[in-house]
């Protein structure tokens, strides 16, 4: 078995919130041309009067993207299908401009969602994508929002749900906390949220019935100092700005209009923290996504998919026609670090949040059932042990583990 | 091996009076519905619906989080010494009034078990 592989004892995921892909990573095609970033002169977007809108690397950190993006499924639809409603639509990702022209009817400023960040400006999700591993594409789940997308990652589906709405699983389909706690033998899981003030996004299901699987961001830099990680931990950023115990607590979930850097170090924060057990980082494979594109441009048609044993009336979705949950949301920024991964590497692989869940439960416990039909048919980024592994599919495919990975100053 | 230097956010990007968002908002809301279940010694004494600013909503988000914390806590203690949580002291005062004659009715029962099987083993 490649050594990577045998090493591994703890897959981390951090979920960032409201991003694209081409929106953070976009710039880095002129760095390798092997990531599916931007070609500003083969992607444009029309804007209200038809006129061709092209990608500007003018993002700001903040108090640029005001109001948030429409990103509710209506919203989406007509960002990845421009508009057309007909019959054998194609998705051709001509609607960001339009979509953002209805919220304020501001020409000019609608313009901003085809805007993305040079590589400069994000030293640390641009350096991890450049050193480790990114994913061509990784999709968000649902073309919806938060909620529904979060869902994919803890259940492998959103039973049903396409908007922000209390999620009540049905008990049949079990978190992938759940199926960790409750394998034989026992495994472990933790949730880490930021702190009690911001809490976490999975409310009614765990944080009501499962308190012990929580912890918050001071026990995950606590728990890795100490060697404690449990098999499978999800963290949380920060979703607002707050009084925390030790001051003031500037939200690092990058959500609109919230502050892009603050996330930047949240990111570096977790990756060294890792890093700096030599234990653990030969051990751990760290997964960072965002849970969907926030409104803002990307220029890969999401493709469809195996549906879900769910549908979402023509009322829920908002758009009048019923989903089946056959199609993905926009492309997220992805990417996967270990230092068993060789520098440079680009998957052209197709994934979404589901591949969370049925990675985690083929790596740790093999076979199980039941899962929805999403997560059975979403693929899996890191190959389960004891198996015959195809090099192909092997990401940690390095023999020796790498002794020039980079630190950030945090 | 690289040092890559990682600048901070600004002072300015601090915003607790940021009206909050749709995600915040549904947060609160989820935590509500949270809240609806719990027993009233842990419940936030909050109103949600009158929550505009993001500082307002991580101070309810906060109270209602440990809030359904302690209430676990409180449960699990009590699952290891085989007794009911703890009762604050108001209540307390008020659940021992409850309790009382309940409690003596108990005893009577008890005591009148005692002497009608002490009676029936004489008799034998």
């Amino acid at each position: 078995m490649p050594a990577g592989l045998d090493k591994l004892r703890h897959i981390v995921v951090l979920m960032m919130e409201n991003r694209s892909f081409d929106h953070m990573l976009g710039s880095l095609k002129a760095v390798n041309p092997k990531i599916d970033g931007i070609d500003a002169n083969a992607f444009t977007n029309p804007d209200n009067s038809g006129n061709p809108v092209k990608p500007l690397p003018n993002a700001q950190f903040q108090a640029q993207l005001q109001p948030d993006p429409d990103h509710h499924f209506p919203a989406v639809d007509l960002q990845i299908f421009g508009g057309n409603t007909g019959a054998g639509r194609q998705p051709n990702m001509q609607g960001f401009v339009k979509s953002y022209f209805n919220q304020q009817r501001d020409a000019k400023h609608s313009q901003m969602i085809m805007y993305y960040f040079p590589q400069a400006k994000l030293p640390v999700l641009t350096t991890l994508a450049l050193e480790f591993a990114v994913f061509n594409r990784w999709f968000a789940s649902i073309p919806g929002p938060t909620i529904c997308n979060r869902a994919f990652a803890h259940y492998g589906t959103s039973f049903g749900r396409v908007d922000l709405n209390p999620i009540y699983p049905p008990g049949t389909i079990k978190s992938i906390y759940s199926r960790m706690i409750n394998a034989n033998p026992k495994r472990t899981a933790k949730v880490y949220y930021y702190d009690t003030t911001s809490s976490t996004m999975e409310v009614a299901n765990l944080l009501q019935n499962q308190p012990e699987l929580f912890g918050t961001y001071g026990q995950f830099l606590s728990d890795c100092k100490h060697g404690d990680l449990p098999d499978y931990s999800f963290i949380e950023p920060n979703y607002s700005d707050h009084q925390g115990d030790s001051g003031e607590e500037v939200a690092n979930d990058q959500h609109p209009d919230h502050n892009v850097q603050a996330g930047e170090v949240f990111m570096a924060s977790i990756y060294q923290a890792i890093k700096n057990n030599p234990q653990l980082w030969e051990t751990t494979a760290l997964l960072i996504t965002y849970d969907e594109h926030g409104g803002i441009f990307d220029h890969v048609p999401p493709p469809s998919c195996p549906k879900d044993i769910f549908t979402a009336d023509g009322n829920a979705t908002g758009t009048g026609v019923p989903f089946q949950f056959d199609r993905f949301g926009v492309r997220v920024p992805t990417i996967l670090v270990s230092p068993w991964i060789r520098k440079g590497t680009v998957d052209d692989r197709v994934f979404d949040h589901a591949s969370i869940p049925a990675t985690v439960t083929k790596f740790f416990l093999g076979d199980w059932s039941p899962r929805s039909p999403r997560e059975t048919s979403a693929d899996i980024f890191i190959e389960p042990q004891g198996a015959a592994v195809d090099p192909a599919r092997n990401v940690l495919s390095l023999d020796t583990m790498r002794t020039d990975c980079p630190d950030f100053d945090v | 091996m690289v040092l890559v230097r990682v600048p901070k956010p600004p002072k300015s990007a601090y915003d607790p009076n940021r009206p909050m968002s749709s995600l915040l908002r549904s947060q609160v809301d989820h935590l509500q519905e949270a809240e609806a279940k719990l027993p009233l010694q842990y419940c936030s004494r909050l109103y949600a619906k009158a929550i505009r600013t993001e500082a307002e909503a991580a101070r309810y988000i906060r109270e209602v989080t440990e809030g359904i914390h302690r209430a676990h806590e409180d449960a699990a203690r009590s699952r290891k010494v085989g007794k009911a949580p703890a009762r604050r002291r108001v209540i307390e005062i008020a659940a021992v009034a409850d309790e009382r004659p309940h409690a003596r009715a108990r005893k009577r029962r008890a005591a009148k078990g005692k002497k009608t099987s002490a009676k029936k083993k004489r008799k034998k």
